[in-house]
């Protein structure tokens, strides 16, 4: 077990929390971002071997020198598509401000049933 | 030859961001286009279909010719080469749809959108690795959220924030639960984690396949991540409402079938079957009590839908081949029926401005043939026998009885039996009630859904082809050594 599990799962439940709790739309989209951070950097220890170095190949680093270079991949993609949920989401609350003028998510509240 | 396959995924792709230099060039022009590339689209399929068929081999598509586990592949087997054409089919009719239902600019951007969701939901079907899964699965969710707010009112704006927010919580899922089965194999294909599956370690197994059925079951509407879909169902354009319920979720689904299968060989793993009978159970339970007491027609069949696609996943979850081939055929149909209703209902809200119930009153006098496309849906969803939904209905309550699970029976019944009740009101409503001046319908229009409807009766009346179809699919998700045994993977061995 490395702490950087231990970390990166308390951001994840932070980021839950955030988004279960907050009335704010923008709090609860801060949330999910904060969330996504948490995921991105467990994937990242997942493939993180201590006193190994990034899985660059250049003078004096080898493959069994590197640490594993997947998980770092995956991440940037998981990065990447964060970055557009996250764009996408922002301009939808644009729209919801300008038709509701309110943040509050117990006042936009108009679909029940 | 076979490679030509990968143009399902090339397509669609390379099409949707020509749309901007073809707007450009003639406004008028996009949605001919958009009709003409899903048309190419079914022509690939079928093609795709009839080799996978006739020669009984998967095609299986390597990028840059590296071997799977290094490279990743394309496994587009009996189940894939089906609902690909399936989703090309929908996607055709919707579009054809979409120029009549959908006037509200940028049209550009709408078609866009729409061959994203097309090329999303094929490549969740087609894939053959657990991350390129995630990214179809986002491209999918990205586009469906898009395409939620199109309409740009504050409804939409709000069921597209809800499908936000619990998207991006069931991604989040997604990936730890990645992380955790790459953490315990080392690899991400998905007939190598199926021929390493009895190694992996039982708690990461379980707490992995968990967290990904609960990342997949956002898109697949399973009880408690599916809040948004009324609220989207209501508020999106209509074509891609019928889009959503016809094949979208029906992605998520096999999505869920497939990791769960592939992991059958690790310890534990009757539980997560269990899991996920509990969620389809309650699932049926939830949509079908709120569906009863809906005033909106296109939320009420929202709901039908949620509750269909929980007997689905019972259907996955009883473990044996009889049930998956069972649950295949109620997705194919109900996908055959929900185009065909959600088309209709849309159809009939764009003529005469909602979908309120009211609307409904006298529709047998004032659209004749949309009104009787519903009814032969709605007595098809109830389960009358010489209609299609009979059939897989049938199946699904033999193989749950052969499975031992005698309450999946009275499940399946009774939820018959509520949708019965709100079905028939709706049929009521429209035949019964009223009075009004005729509408004259748009002949393509009646066609396409005169097409559905003898499709449906079709396969009422002659359901032994179609089921030898339907368990070679089913098989396809439920033999994991033939899965594994199909797919080359390079010089590994457990």
């Amino acid at each position: 077990m490395n702490p950087y599990y231990f970390a990166s799962i308390a951001l994840i439940l932070i980021g839950f929390y955030a988004v279960l709790v907050k009335r704010n739309v923008l709090k609860m989209l801060v949330g999910l971002s904060i969330m996504e951070t948490g995921v991105n950097l467990l994937l990242i220890s997942v493939g993180y071997v201590s006193g190994k170095s990034a899985p660059i190949l250049s003078e004096g680093i080898t493959p069994d020198k590197a640490v594993d270079p997947i998980p770092q991949a995956l991440v940037l993609t998981a990065i990447v598509i964060g970055v557009a949920t996250t764009a996408m989401a922002l301009s939808v609350v644009i729209n919801l401000y300008e038709k509701y003028k309110t943040l509050n998510v117990e006042e936009i509240r108009r679909l029940r049933g | 030859m076979s490679q030509y396959a990968s143009l399902l995924i090339a397509l669609p792709l390379f099409s949707a961001f020509f749309i901007p230099i073809l707007k450009r060039i003639s406004k008028n022009a996009v949605m001919p286009f958009l009709a003409l590339v899903t048309l190419i689209q079914t022509g690939i399929a079928a093609w795709v279909f009839s080799e996978v068929y006739s020669t009984g081999k998967p095609i299986i598509i390597m990028t840059g010719g590296f071997k799977p586990p290094v490279g990743i592949n394309l496994y587009i087997g009996h189940f894939a080469a089906l609902f690909v054409l399936v989703i090309a089919v929908a996607s055709f009719l919707m579009a054809i749809f979409s120029v009549k239902s959908v006037s509200v600019e940028p049209k550009d951007k709408y078609a866009m959108l729409f061959l994203l969701l097309m090329l999303g939901a094929t490549g969740m079907i087609s894939t053959g690795d657990l991350f390129n899964l995630f990214v179809f699965m986002e491209i999918t969710a990205i586009s469906a959220y898009a395409l939620t707010a199109y309409n740009k009112t504050g409804e939409a704006s709000e069921a597209a924030l809800k499908y936000i927010v619990l998207g991006g919580v069931g991604s989040s899922f997604f990936l730890v639960g990645i992380a955790l089965i790459y953490g315990s194999l080392g690899t991400l294909n998905m007939a190598h984690i199926a021929q390493l599956a009895n190694l992996i370690n039982p708690i990461a197994a379980k707490v992995g396949l968990a967290l990904l059925i609960f990342g997949l079951a956002v898109e697949a509407e399973q009880f408690p991540l599916n809040a948004w879909a009324p609220d989207a169902y209501q508020e999106a354009p209509h074509p891609v409402t019928a889009m959503f319920s016809a094949f979208v979720v029906k992605a998520s689904l096999y999505a869920i079938g497939r990791v769960v299968y592939i992991l059958s060989a690790a310890e534990g793993w009757s539980s997560i079957l269990r899991l996920l009978i509990i969620l389809g159970t309650l699932t049926v339970i939830v949509g079908e009590m709120s569906a009863l007491r809906q005033s909106n027609v296109k939320r009420m069949f929202a709901y039908s839908s949620i509750a269909q696609v929980g007997l689905i996943a019972v259907g996955l979850a009883l473990g044996t081949a009889s049930g998956v081939s069972a649950s295949v055929f109620h997705m194919f149909n109900h996908a055959i029926v929900k185009a065909l209703m959600f088309l209709a209902v849309g159809y009939v809200a764009v003529e005469l401005g909602g979908a309120e119930m009211d609307k409904f009153e006298g529709l047998g006098k004032r659209m004749p043939v949309t009104a009787f496309a519903i009814t032969i849906g709605a007595i098809s969803i109830i389960g009358i026998p010489l209609f299609n939904i009979f059939w897989s209905k049938m199946q699904l309550i033999l193989a749950a009885l052969n499975a031992r699970y005698t309450w999946v029976v009275a499940l399946i019944l009774g939820a018959s039996l509520v949708e019965a009740t709100y079905y028939i009101r709706l049929i009521h409503t429209i035949w019964f009630k009223g009075e009004g001046e005729k509408v004259k319908e748009n002949s393509v229009l009646a066609l396409v859904m005169l097409l559905l409807v003898a499709l449906i009766m079709l396969i009422g009346i002659y359901p032994e082809p179609f089921w030898n179809v339907m368990q070679k699919a089913g098989s396809d998700i439920f033999n994991v050594a033939q899965y594994v045994k199909n797919v080359p993977l390079m010089g590994v061995s457990p």
